[in-house]
């Protein structure tokens, strides 16, 4: 079903009748996107660039310095550390929550009333619904060494006591797990909505021909969803290469959890590195732009 | 086709024949993953009527050994948190009520109207999605700064104002709209507006209803961007003040940091409360179904 409403879209897309020749309506709201996008962001865009050529403290006026701004990227070990805090985070908690969140939609898929589905889904909802600065100031509670819920509760099971955000080791991975769990719930609703989606049809014929839980999540769900997926792994990218404030406000010791949003914020922000910090910008730009490429490219090659 | 289901509508359907002891396998899994998720914010809100030596006492416990209104009281009176939550009230209402009115509209002009540099203009608003914030926090700052705009509430709805993603939404949307609906219309002598107004603005709902949660999500819970902006108090959002009050409180009164962050879920809680009935049917019905 959800080829065919695809390929209504397509059709109606190619098919706009002349009603008129030009709309005074159409014409009047796209004059004002143009100049609201123009004012939010081209011009900063090429602000953002032309600063990434200059060197500027706010102080004394830019000075042009060419290239030197990325060649100083390049070799910038913290930039780098930023880079693998940034791609750590990003690869795992996309893997974990997606993961998560198809089996939770399955499970729920299979609840036999619409009452206990509502339930279930409005239960994994809420991390979603509460404000992210709660979670992160939860979560910094739970983590707490020696007062924290979560150290109260290892030695309730007789477990050693963890540092959490204060072992450099450890502190990446409490921000993946507050993430992950405060995120699950939006991609369990589209997984969720993807797979009622799902033609009983196909799926009564699978039942008939013997094909089993595993046969039918394998073979007909997840090739179904490859679109839901695929838009889903493309969003969640970009959304946690930009995130700030989990990492700014949990953070953990010396660089183990600054990433390279935080960089940006730190330089341009913090040390004044106006210029700087625009160059690492374009970076981040740059990767998320390649990556996103990348999907598109292995999408559609899966597709055919 | 009778078995076409209506999207959005929680169908039931059992996708394999599984026995009574897989189903009932299924709720234990899906129960206990779903107290972990719920655990947190329970312990939240409980905590909030605890007091402050109770909090950190072992063995933790959910329920307060003693309920206490201690801390909303610390909250509400010897913080900024009064003047906050109209500021993010306030702020973030006007970011829904502009994104929803900016998308309904772009998404119609995009997907039905015609004029020179349609197809341009959109794919150049979809573009802009690659950008990502941090690339324009800098300059945005800049140019917030050349208009005389930082510390106002202008600079934090401006920048989010608009949604390219909330356009593209509701053009996908417009698109599966039968064409029948326009003809009929038109011939009836409606303008542009009219059946945008008429015919358009009641048939996105739903989407529309997705689209407010996200924004208002977005907005409330923006942080970054408040937070390079703002250093007038008076102006801060619920985020910033929530900081401020866990660092000069956190160390002593626990309490009374949970009580502020129980009452900053409130906003939210609701918002997705009163649109939620459309929110599924929203997304099931949108383009991100690909």
């Amino acid at each position: 079903m959800a080829a065919t409403v695809t390929r209504k879209y397509q059709a109606s897309s190619k098919t706009i009748r002349p009603w008129h020749n030009v709309s005074g309506m159409g014409v009047s709201v796209a004059l004002l996107l143009l100049a609201y996008y123009g004012v939010i962001f081209v011009y900063p865009f090429y602000r953002a660039i032309w600063l990434s050529f200059h060197n500027w403290d706010f102080i004394v006026d830019p000075v042009y310095v060419g290239m030197r701004n990325y060649d100083h990227v390049v070799r910038d070990n913290y930039f780098w550390q930023a880079a693998k805090v940034t791609a750590i985070f990003s690869v795992a908690e996309i893997v974990i929550a997606l993961t998560c969140a198809f089996l939770i939609a399955l499970g729920i898929s299979q609840l036999s009333s619409g009452f206990l589905q509502r339930f279930y889904l409005g239960l994994f909802y809420i991390p979603v619904v509460i404000p992210s600065i709660v979670s992160i100031l939860l979560w910094r509670f739970l983590y707490l060494p020696n007062d924290g819920v979560l150290n109260g509760l290892l030695t309730r099971f007789g477990l050693p006591q963890q540092p959490f955000l204060n072992s450099s080791d450890q502190a990446l991975w409490c921000i993946i797990a507050m993430v992950v769990w405060a995120n699950l719930g939006g991609a369990s609703i589209i997984f969720f909505a993807g797979i009622n989606e799902v033609s009983i049809d196909l799926l009564e014929a699978a039942k008939l021909d013997g094909a089993g839980l595993w046969r039918q999540t394998k073979d007909i769900i997840l090739p179904l969803l490859r679109p839901i997926i695929f838009y889903q792994v493309v969003v969640s990218v970009i959304a946690t290469v930009q995130m700030f404030e989990q990492f700014y406000l949990l953070t953990g010791p010396g660089f183990s959890t600054r990433t390279l949003a935080v960089y940006t914020y730190e330089l341009g922000f913090r040390t004044l590195n106006l210029g700087y910090g625009a160059a690492v910008s374009i970076f981040i730009f740059l990767f998320l732009l390649i990556a996103t490429v990348i999907q598109f490219q292995r999408f559609l090659a899966s597709r055919d | 086709m009778a078995s076409q289901s209506s999207p959005g509508r929680f169908r039931v359907t059992q996708l394999w024949t599984s026995g009574r002891w897989v189903k009932l396998i299924i709720i234990f899994l899906l129960t206990a993953f779903a107290a972990l998720m719920v655990y947190p914010f329970l312990w939240l809100a409980f905590g909030s009527f605890k007091t402050g030596s109770d909090i950190i006492s072992q063995p933790i416990q959910l329920l307060p050994r003693e309920w206490t209104l201690d801390g909303f009281r610390l909250v509400w009176g010897q913080s900024g948190l009064p003047r906050a939550y109209f500021n993010s009230m306030f702020v973030s209402s006007l970011i829904v009520f502009s994104t929803l009115l900016t998308s309904s509209l772009g998404g119609y002009v995009f997907a039905r109207l015609k004029f020179p540099g349609r197809q341009l203009l959109f794919y150049f608003i979809l573009a802009t999605t690659m950008v990502p914030f941090v690339t324009l926090l800098i300059p945005l700052y800049l140019v917030m700064l050349d208009l005389g705009l930082l510390n106002s509430y202008a600079a934090l709805w401006i920048p989010a104002g608009v949604s390219s993603f909330g356009i593209f939404l509701c053009r996908q949307f417009i698109l599966g709209i039968p064409l029948d609906l326009y003809e009929a219309a038109r011939i009836d002598g409606a303008g542009d507006f009219r059946i945008y107004w008429e015919i358009i603005l009641p048939l996105i709902r739903p989407v529309l209803s997705a689209l407010a949660i996200f924004s208002f999500l977005g907005a409330f819970n923006s942080y970054l961007w408040p937070l390079v902006v703002l250093n007038n108090q008076d102006l801060y959002t619920l985020p910033l003040i929530l900081v401020q009050i866990s660092t000069s409180m956190g160390a002593t009164n626990y309490q009374a940091v949970m009580a502020g962050s129980l009452l900053a879920s409130i906003p939210t809680i609701v918002v997705y409360l009163i649109f939620q009935r459309n929110f599924v049917r929203g997304i099931a019905l949108s383009g991100i179904k690909g």
